[in-house]
């Protein structure tokens, strides 16, 4: 078990799927942090020296990401809903923002836009 | 308003007098008589809320009763262990119980890899050498040593070519010392990996240190672990784990060798080389401590390039033997690897420590040839496994087989890339070996294997006949059909003749 920003990781796993568990990290910036720090990409998450670790650690704690980065969406959302801009009304009414149809296949709007959106 | 037809047939409904309707109970228990329209069905629409258990069908119920499916025990296959799939797949067989054993078969010997008299003829692998050959991973999981008694190669005309050379270099006195650096090319199956392997047979025969780099894509596909070498050389790049690999492949299969020769120069990077140590145990040390494994590689190789001794260590030199080092895949090395630097760059193959030393080999050296003991430098090329683009290759190798037929670089016949392709200047760079200043040393040659000769040919389906796998009477003129199949005589293409089975009609 390998601690990364406080979360706990089977040894088994890839450090590049353990690093995207994270909100906010996705294949290209977990491609970059593996190369900052010189990991290979099919390194599993043992294979990984401590200072490594600790080097991950104090990068992703350095990032937005995982709460912070979700509260800053649903700011977002909701300073474009103050100030009523046609986004902020559209995400409010559940509605499609970036102006889709709406006749058919808004299911993805309906379930997701919200002004206190589900992330 | 109900129809007063049926909405299934169209119909008339049939009109029933309300003085001759049963009685609302009796009514339920009868079912729609002809018609399945909702009409009937309204009619004997049962109050709602009737008992639970009772026959009484909710609107729309299906009036079948619910057959229950008995559920299939599916056995749950568990997944094989961990790398079980991968051994399977690497598993290399080297022996068929099934297959005739060959009468008067010989073994590859010092005195059979030079006999012309043998050519032609398949030799067999001694058993005791296997492991060693093993160890360095001679053998590849597809070639077909499989279906045979036991491993045996053809000697053919560059086999024994290759046999004098070692034979030379360990015996003559004037050929002491002799390199030949070669870079095998040739077509697709036409036995580049196994002409690799019968020189590693012969590096073990004749004593000699082998070191072995069975895939180079290994290197570079970013599948090992990767560091800067040191803070004054932040752009080149070690790779502990592959050293490591190498060191306890090279120990494995070099343990006489080794184990005879002793520490006698000052390495002062290595403090666990002690002056009277052992090469093997020195070896050993790099192979289970990987952050060191560099550092002892190089204290290796110091040692085994080594023409005398150190001051102060006299007593622990004794000569050093020529080196083999053969590389399987040399394509991957003349390229962009797919290690990434900490800018998000890819790294160039060339600077990977580890590659750059066995290329910085293809070059002379300078105060004395790059393995003053001499040796062999065997690079293979493949067909099959090459990166995306190995254009400058293709001209790099052109080039070297003009200058060491003595095309001057300036004249018009030098080849040359094609205008406005896109190459690689680095890749022109380490392929460009001038003539070396010490007599020993050998130019840079780049070999293409052919097909073998019919007389060849002749003697590896023989071979196969005895092994009870073909079943043909061979002659001459059948085998020199066969030759012709095989696209003039490329021996993979024989082997697949060979082995095919045949079916008495």
């Amino acid at each position: 078990m390998v601690y990364i920003l406080g979360l706990n990781f089977t040894e088994s796993i890839l450090v590049k799927k353990a690093l995207q568990s994270f909100f906010g990290i996705g294949t290209d910036t977990s491609a970059r942090l593996l190369a900052r720090y010189h990991i290979h990409p099919t390194c599993k998450v043992g294979e990984l020296a401590n200072k490594q670790v600790l080097d991950l650690t104090a990068a992703l704690s350095d990032m937005k990401i995982e709460n912070d980065l979700r509260r800053q969406v649903l700011d977002d959302i909701k300073r474009l809903r103050e100030t009523g801009t046609t986004r902020g009304r559209r995400h409010a009414l559940g509605l499609p923002v970036r102006g889709q149809r709406t006749r058919t296949q808004i299911k993805t709007a309906i379930k997701l836009n919200r002004v206190d959106r589900r992330l | 308003m109900v129809s007063p037809f049926c909405w299934g047939c169209l119909t008339p409904l049939r009109q029933t007098s309300r003085t001759i309707l049963p009685s609302p109970s009796t009514a339920v228990s009868r079912g729609p008589a002809f018609h399945t329209s909702a009409a009937l069905q309204f009619m004997g629409r049962p109050s709602q809320g009737g008992k639970k258990g009772s026959t009484v069908l909710k609107f729309r119920q299906p009036a079948v009763a619910a057959m229950k499916k008995k559920k299939k025990f599916v056995e749950k296959a568990r997944p094989p262990p961990v790398g079980e799939r991968k051994a399977i797949r690497k598993r290399i067989v080297l022996s068929n119980p099934n297959a005739l054993e060959v009468e008067g078969l010989q073994e590859l010997s010092e005195e059979t890899m030079v006999d012309s008299r043998l050519r032609g003829t398949a030799l067999a692998l001694p058993v005791p050498m296997l492991d060693q050959l093993r160890a360095v991973q001679a053998f590849k999981p597809k070639q077909g040593w499989s279906i045979f008694r036991r491993p045996c190669t053809v000697l053919r005309r560059e086999t024994l070519e290759l046999g004098r050379f070692f034979d030379n270099v360990t015996g003559d006195v004037e050929r002491r010392g002799a390199v030949i650096k070669k870079i095998v090319g040739g077509a697709r199956k036409s036995g580049k990996s196994v002409h690799l392997l019968q020189a590693m047979a012969m590096g073990f025969i004749k004593k000699w240190v082998v070191f072995t780099i069975p895939e180079a894509q290994e290197l570079v596909s970013a599948t090992s672990s990767y560091a800067p070498l040191s803070e004054e050389n932040p752009n080149l790049y070690v790779q502990n784990e592959a050293t490591a690999a190498l060191l306890s492949r090279t120990v494995a299969a070099n343990k006489d060798v080794l184990s005879g020769l002793r520490v006698s120069q000052n390495h002062p990077t290595v403090p666990a080389a002690k002056p009277g140590m052992t090469l093997e145990d020195l070896a050993k040390t790099g192979a289970q401590d990987q952050a060191s494994a560099w550092a002892v590689f190089q204290a290796l190789w110091k040692e085994l390039t080594a023409t005398g001794p150190a001051p102060g260590l006299e007593k622990h030199y004794t000569p050093r033997p020529p080196i083999l080092v053969t590389v399987d895949g040399l394509g991957h090395w003349m390229t962009e690897s797919q290690y990434r630097n900490a800018q998000f760059k890819l790294i160039h193959a060339h600077d990977l420590v580890f590659v750059r030393h066995f290329l910085s080999l293809l070059k002379p050296g300078q105060d004395q040839p790059s393995l003053p003991n001499g040796g062999a430098l065997l690079y293979a090329t493949s067909t099959t496994n090459n990166p995306p683009y190995v254009y400058t290759l293709d001209v790099a190798l052109k080039q070297v087989a003009a200058r060491d037929a003595g095309v001057e670089p300036s004249s018009p016949q030098f080849p040359q890339p094609e205008p406005y392709s896109k190459t690689d200047p680095r890749v022109f760079e380490v392929l460009e070996s001038p003539k070396s200043k010490h007599a020993q040393e050998g130019r840079l040659q780049h070999q293409i294997l052919g097909g073998v000769t019919h007389d060849e040919a002749r003697g590896f389906m023989e071979y196969f006949a005895r092994s009870g796998l073909l079943q043909e009477t061979i002659s001459d003129g059948w085998v020199s059909e066969k030759w012709t199949l095989a696209g003039g005589g490329v021996i993979g293409e024989l082997e697949r003749i060979g082995k095919r089975l045949r079916v008495a009609a």
